[in-house]
C-alpha cells in the first residue's frame, strides 16, 4: 500500500471543527477555559503550526528519543557519577528534580487544557502531542533520580516537594500555577508555551546540559537536552496564536501576558538556575556564566524572535538587564544562609579562585556580595558556626515568594514596594513584582507567603523546628553546606600564613 | 555566543538550530553549508550542544542531510536531535527552513 505523502492529507485531517447540534458553541467552549477574547471561530481556523508533526511520525520520533536517553542511562551505570561527582553537582540534581519533575504533570495538565479548549484544530493537534511529551518529562525525571533515593533521602524530593510547604517549592508553585493550571488555553499559549517555554526552559535544559557534559555527568546531559526536544516542538503553539490575537487588535493583551510570564520565570530562574550555573556547578565545569547564558538564550534569541512577531520588549527591559549582574547573587546568600530549609546542600562556591572568577564575569562582586561572605568566612575561620545561621526571617515579596534582596555594600539600596489591597499590605521585592500583582489582585490576594502564614500563627511551634516540620523537611533530607565547610581550609590557611 | 554589549545582544539575524551533539548535528553543519551558498554558517560548540546559524534564513534539505550522513533520513527525524532553533521554523518533509521575517 502506497502511503500518501503527509502534505497531501495534513490540511484535511486537521479540519475537525464542526458545528454543534446539540450544544451551543459557547457551552463546548466556554470562555473561561477558552479564553478567545471575542475572536470568532473562523479567525482561530486560520491558525498553521509551522512545526508539524503526525500521531505516526511523533511515535516514532519519541520512541528514538526514549531509546537514546534510556541506552545513555544504561551505558553509564557504571561511571557512578553518584559516588564520584562533587557533592556541588549533586545538588544541582536535587535541585532541579525537585523543582521541575511533578511540574511537568502540571505542564501536561495545561497541554490538556489547549488540546480540549483550543478553538484551533492545528493548536489542539500540536498540544495533544505536547501534552504527551509533559507525560514523558514528569515520567523520565522522577525515574532517573530513583536510583539515588536509596543513597540519599534529599533525592526523594524530586517527588517529594511539590507536595511541601517548603518555601522555595512554594514559590515555585505560585508561578506555575498561575501560568499552566489556572488560565485559560490562549493564556497557556501564550505564558507557558511561548513566553516560558521558546525563552526560559532552554537556559535549565541546554545551558545546564552544556555544563552537565563539562561536568562528565552525561545521563544528565543526554536526558534533559532530549527533554528539550520536545519543548522545541510544542513551544510553537503560541507563535501562531499572537499572531493572531495582533491581527484581531488583541496585542496590548498579548504584550501584558507575556510581560507577566517572562517576570516572574525570570524571579524564580534567578534563584534555581543562577545559583546552580554560578556557584554550584564545579568553577572548572564552567561552560559559561549564568549572565552569559541568559545572553545567548533570552537577550540573543528569546527577545529577538518576540521583536519578529511584532511585539515589544517588556516594558521593565533595562531592569531586567540591570538586574542579570546582581538579583542571583543574592539569592544564592540567602540559600545558603537558610540552608537548612532546603532538600539540597547548597555549595557556598568562595573559595579565592572562584571569588576571581565572578569578579571576572560580575566585576563589582567582591566589594559588594564578597563582603557578607567575608563575614561568613570569617565566623568560619573561628568555628562559630552557629554565628552563620539566620536567627530572623526575611521579607519575602508577595509575588514571587522570594526574599526581598537588594546588593550590599556602598550601594545599598533596599526598598519595599508595598501595597494595600481589600485592607491587606502586601510587600514586593520590585516594581514589576507589584505590578504582576495589579494585573489581577483577585488572582493572587488569598495567598500567604511563608512568612506570612508565620506571623498568621500557621507554624508551630514558631521557631525553626516548627518551620522545618511545616516545609516537611525530615532529618537526612534537611540541607546542608555541600562541602561540609571543607572550603574553608584554604580560608584558615591563608590566615596562619598571614600571621606568621 | 556572548557579546561585549548584553543591551544591544537582541540586535541580531541570527537563525538556525540548536542541536544535540552527534552525527546528526555533524552532518547538518555540512548540509547548512551546501544548501546555503554564499552565507557565513557559524558553529558555536557548546559540547552538549551546537548552535548553528547564518543571518535571515537557513535552508536544509532532506537529500543534502542524507548524503552526509550517508543513509536514509526522514526531514521530521531531526527532531530527534533539533533541541531549540533561532528564528522562525516552516517544516516540509523535503526540506527545513529558519528565517525572521525582519532584518534588523
Ligand atoms: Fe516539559
Ligand atoms: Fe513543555
Amino acid at each position: 500500500m502506497a502511503l500518501l505523502n503527509r502534505m497531501d492529507w495534513y490540511d484535511i485531517a486537521r479540519t475537525t471543527n464542526w458545528t454543534p447540534k446539540y450544544v451551543k458553541e459557547s457551552e463546548l467552549y466556554p470562555d473561561e477555559m477558552c479564553g478567545s477574547m471575542g475572536i470568532p471561530m473562523e479567525k482561530w481556523e486560520v491558525y498553521d503550526e509551522p512545526y508539524k508533526q503526525t500521531y505516526p511520525e511523533y511515535v516514532k520520533v519519541q520512541r528514538e528519543k526514549d531509546a537514546g536517553a534510556y541506552s545513555v542511562k544504561a551505558a553509564l551505570e557504571r561511571s557512578r557519577i553518584f559516588e564520584n561527582a562533587d557533592p556541588g553537582w549533586l545538588s544541582v540534581m536535587k535541585a532541579h528534580y525537585g523543582a521541575i519533575a511533578r511540574g511537568e504533570y502540571g505542564a501536561a495538565s495545561a497541554e490538556a487544557r489547549m488540546m480540549r479548549f483550543s478553538k484551533a484544530p492545528g493548536m489542539r493537534n500540536m498540544a495533544t502531542l505536547g501534552c504527551m511529551d509533559e507525560i514523558r518529562h514528569s515520567q523520565m525525571q522522577l525515574y532517573f533520580p530513583h536510583e539515588y533515593v536509596s543513597k540519599d533521602r534529599q533525592f526523594d524530593w524530586a517527588h517529594k516537594a511539590y507536595d511541601t510547604n517548603e518555601w522555595a517549592m512554594i514559590a515555585s508553585r505560585h508561578f506555575f500555577d498561575d501560568m499552566m493550571l489556572t488560565r485559560d488555553a490562549i493564556s497557556v499559549s501564550i505564558m507557558l508555551t511561548f513566553a516560558f517555554e521558546t525563552g526560559f526552559t532552554n537556559m535549565q535544559f541546554l545551558g545546564l546540559a552544556a555544563d552537565a557534559a563539562e561536568a562528565g555527568d552525561f545521563t544528565f546531559s543526554s536526558l534533559i537536552s532530549s527533554i528539550q526536544t520536545d519543548e522545541s516542538r510544542h513551544a510553537q503553539i503560541g507563535g501562531p496564536v499572537l499572531q493572531i490575537l495582533i491581527d484581531n487588535g488583541k496585542k496590548a493583551e498579548a504584550q501584558r501576558q507575556i510581560d507577566i510570564s517572562f517576570w516572574r520565570a525570570w524571579k524564580l530562574f534567578s534563584v534555581l538556575t543562577g545559583p546552580i550555573m554560578d556557584y554550584y556547578t564545579p568553577l572548572e565545569h564552567r561552560k559559561q556564566s549564568f549572565k552569559e547564558f541568559m545572553e545567548e538564550w533570552i537577550v540573543a534569541q528569546f527577545e529577538r524572535s518576540i521583536n519578529d512577531l511584532g511585539l515589544d520588549k517588556p516594558w521593565y527591559w533595562d531592569q531586567f538587564l540591570h538586574d542579570l549582574n546582581i538579583q542571583h547573587h543574592g539569592m544564592h546568600l540567602g540559600v545558603w544562609f537558610w540552608r537548612p530549609t532546603v532538600w539540597w546542600n547548597p555549595a557556598a562556591g568562595v573559595t579565592p579562585a572562584e571569588r576571581d572568577w565572578l569578579e571576572q564575569k560580575y566585576p563589582g562582586w567582591n566589594d559588594t556580595w564578597g563582603q557578607c561572605w567575608d563575614v561568613i568566612i570569617d565566623n568560619l575561620v573561628e568555628g562559630n558556626l552557629a554565628k552563620t545561621y539566620p536567627e530572623t526571617l526575611p521579607v519575602v515579596c508577595n509575588m514571587c515568594n522570594l526574599p526581598i534582596n537588594f546588593t550590599p555594600g556602598k550601594g545599598w539600596a533596599v526598598k519595599d514596594y508595598p501595597l494595600e489591597y481589600k485592607g491587606r499590605l502586601y510587600h514586593f521585592g520590585s516594581e514589576p513584582d507589584r505590578w504582576c500583582f495589579e494585573q489581577e489582585p483577585e488572582r493572587y490576594a488569598g495567598h500567604l507567603s511563608l512568612v506570612d502564614r508565620f506571623l498568621a500563627g500557621q507554624i508551630q511551634p514558631p521557631n525553626l523546628a516548627g518551620a522545618l516540620a511545616y516545609m516537611g523537611l525530615a532529618p537526612g533530607e534537611i540541607g546542608d553546606d555541600a562541602h561540609g565547610y571543607s572550603w574553608i581550609e584554604i580560608y584558615k590557611q591563608m590566615r596562619m600564613k598571614k600571621a606568621s | 555566543m556572548t557579546t561585549k554589549n548584553i543591551a544591544t545582544a537582541d540586535m541580531n539575524n541570527r537563525v538556525g538550530p540548536v542541536m544535540r551533539a552527534g552525527e546528526l548535528a555533524d552532518a547538518i553543519i555540512e548540509a547548512a553549508r551546501e544548501d546555503n551558498p554564499g552565507k557565513e554558517i557559524r558553529v558555536d560548540d557548546k559540547r552538549a550542544y551546537l548552535r548553528i546559524d547564518t543571518d535571515d534564513e537557513m535552508i536544509l534539505r532532506r537529500e543534502t542531510i542524507e548524503r552526509n550522513l550517508g543513509r536514509p533520513f526522514k526531514m521530521n527525524d531531526l527532531e530527534v536531535d533539533l533541541s531549540s532553533f533561532a528564528g522562525r521554523i516552516e517544516t516540509g518533509p523535503d526540506q527545513i527552513r529558519f528565517y525572521l521575517l525582519k532584518h534588523i
